[in-house]
């Protein structure tokens, strides 16, 4: 049981703390999802866990090793991969090669091959346009490029940041079915949302961050449930009180 | 400094006709070889983000290559030339690796570092070699007569060697995984490293790309001009001006601003005089700082 895992980190910005102290896990083929509001330091977790971003303190451990402050290739050899907030596809390359980009430490072998057309499976978008500009894509097809990308090399565990960040309805639909079926695939993955009720959907437990530190956590089905959390990230109408599940 | 760049005059300017094709055919001549430059000048800031002002210096390395090996040992020229470039190139690995990767993404202090080799490949090439001009002698004479243009012979053999040159960069960064990883850190270096692309390794060989240009074009250029240690800083220059045009880390924009500032010296070179020409130059820089801050194909950020 492959298991990720980050024991106290804290992340500091000069003298600022984005994030204050967080311990959280997610184990093999499970989905765990991160809230919190802007600012709450979603981003900068992930991007530590990736090496892009060197902690302040605290551990990351990936199946067993202690892998802190190791740099991103190093973390994508070892199959902890990032699909960033705001895509941060390649604009000038075609959404080919954005995906052959993805697969960047793997051999073209026939494994590649089959994933490649596995991605162009899920998002028949991507292969219609593959000889295009990534930049020149829609929000959502940029969104499944990205995805496609952090797929293409073969991950065990995906970071996803946002990824329904400024997407129409429609395109948000779209982009949790691919996730929900990518999670029923057996992918462990990291969801980082704003949008707390696709997440909390998708996810079998959750963690709740307020400006650096954990504010709360429990199972997905709890938090759905929690007063609190309608109150704040579903937009319900409840009483306005901090329930620990 | 001395004339920079000197146009092919024509023997007769007959008609009017014989004197476009003459500037045209003298433009893109001049203008190949800015290319040459100024690719390896865009990669490097491209990839790196260092305003590579030791860019000269790779050249004037590649041109003293050319007077020892070619010159001096009697060598083979094209021989010579491959030698020089992929020795240049070897060269700049190592400043990559020694000196420029604590700079990289530190925009000021790279340029003051690239500026400080310079300064001190300069001295060194002025301390061995001497401060007098020196030249090799012309690896093919004769011109070629179009009819409507003279082309001397060994400005075709430069023009064809450049193209040789282009043509495998371009595949190079077309249809390799290298060179796919170099056009993707250009874009977004933070995601190219998640992707797995290693910066300890990508850097040194860009910029031994970028060297290995220079030097190339040095070595091309010796026999045409006189070899001497500040030769660099007038390529550096027109370099800088090309990249400028076309937009600071734009490959695209790299040759289409190359070519157009050889055609545009060509024409003022041969209507009025080189001085002309060279301001011309810069006042084109001006002009398109203010209207297109980003260059003709330069990213919209």
């Amino acid at each position: 049981m492959k298991t990720l895992e980050v024991r106290n980190l804290k992340i500091a910005y000069g003298n600022v703390l984005a994030v204050d102290g967080i311990t959280c896990r997610v184990g093999e083929g499970q989905v765990v999802c991160i809230l919190g509001a802007n600012g709450a330091g979603k981003s900068s977790l992930l991007k530590c866990i990736v090496g892009l971003v060197r902690p302040a303190g605290g551990q990351v451990l990936w199946d067993g090793e202690d892998v802190t402050g190791l740099p991103p290739h190093e973390m994508t050899r070892r199959g902890v991969t990032l699909s960033a907030e705001g895509r941060r596809l390649f604009p000038e390359l075609t959404v080919r090669e954005n995906l052959l980009m993805g697969a960047y430490l793997r051999p073209r072998d026939a494994a590649f091959r089959a994933d490649l057309e596995r991605v162009y499976g899920w998002f028949p978008r991507l292969k219609e346009r593959s000889r295009q500009a990534a930049g020149s894509l829609s929000g959502g097809e940029q969104q499944m490029c990205a995805i496609g990308r952090a797929l293409m090399s073969a991950p065990k565990v995906l970071l996803l940041d946002e990824p329904s960040l400024g997407l129409s309805p429609l395109a948000t639909r779209e982009v949790t079915r691919i996730i929900s079926e990518i999670a029923r695939a057996g992918m462990t993955t990291v969801l980082v949302e704003q949008n707390a009720r696709m997440a909390l959907g998708l996810s079998q437990y959750g963690y709740v961050l307020e400006t650096g530190r954990l504010a709360l956590q429990g199972p997905a089905s709890e938090l759905l449930d929690n007063p609190w959390i309608k109150d704040i990230y579903l937009g319900g109408s409840g009483p306005s009180q901090k329930v620990v599940a | 400094m001395t004339a920079p760049w000197p146009a092919v005059l024509p023997h007769c300017c007959a008609g009017r006709h014989m004197l476009l094709a003459q500037i045209l055919s003298n433009g893109l001549m001049t203008g190949l070889v800015y290319v040459l430059m100024a690719l390896g000048f865009t990669l490097i800031f491209g990839v790196m983000r260092i305003v590579n002002f030791a860019h000269g210096e790779l050249y004037m390395l590649g041109g003293f290559a050319t007077l020892i090996l070619f010159g001096n040992l009697g060598w083979n020229y094209y021989l010579t030339v491959v030698v020089a470039a992929f020795g240049v190139g070897l060269f700049g690995v190592l400043l990559q690796s020694l000196l420029l990767k604590h700079f990289i993404g530190r925009e000021l202090s790279g340029m003051i570092m690239a500026l400080a080799i310079a300064i001190t490949l300069q001295a060194g090439a002025n301390i061995i070699f001497g401060p007098e001009e020196q030249s090799v002698p012309r690896p093919v004479t004769g011109v070629l007569d179009l009819g409507a243009a003279v082309v001397p012979y060994d400005r075709l053999v430069v023009g064809g060697f450049t193209l040789v040159i282009l043509a495998a960069f371009w595949f190079f960064l077309q249809f390799t995984r290298w060179g796919l990883a170099m056009r993707a850190v250009t874009q977004d270096s933070e995601m190219a490293a998640v992707q797995g692309v290693r910066p300890g390794f990508i850097h040194p060989l860009a910029f031994g790309i970028g060297s290995l240009l220079a030097g190339g074009a040095g070595a091309l250029m010796a026999p045409i001009y006189t070899i001497y240690s500040y030769m660099g800083e007038l390529p550096m220059l027109k370099a800088f001006v090309v990249v400028i045009l076309g937009g600071l880390g734009s490959i695209p924009g790299a040759v289409l601003g190359g070519l157009l500032l050889g055609l545009v010296e060509s024409f003022f070179a041969t209507m009025y005089s080189t001085t002309v020409a060279t301001m011309i130059g810069f006042a084109l820089v001006i002009v398109i700082l203010i209207f297109r801050p980003r260059g003709l194909l330069g990213r919209t950020a």
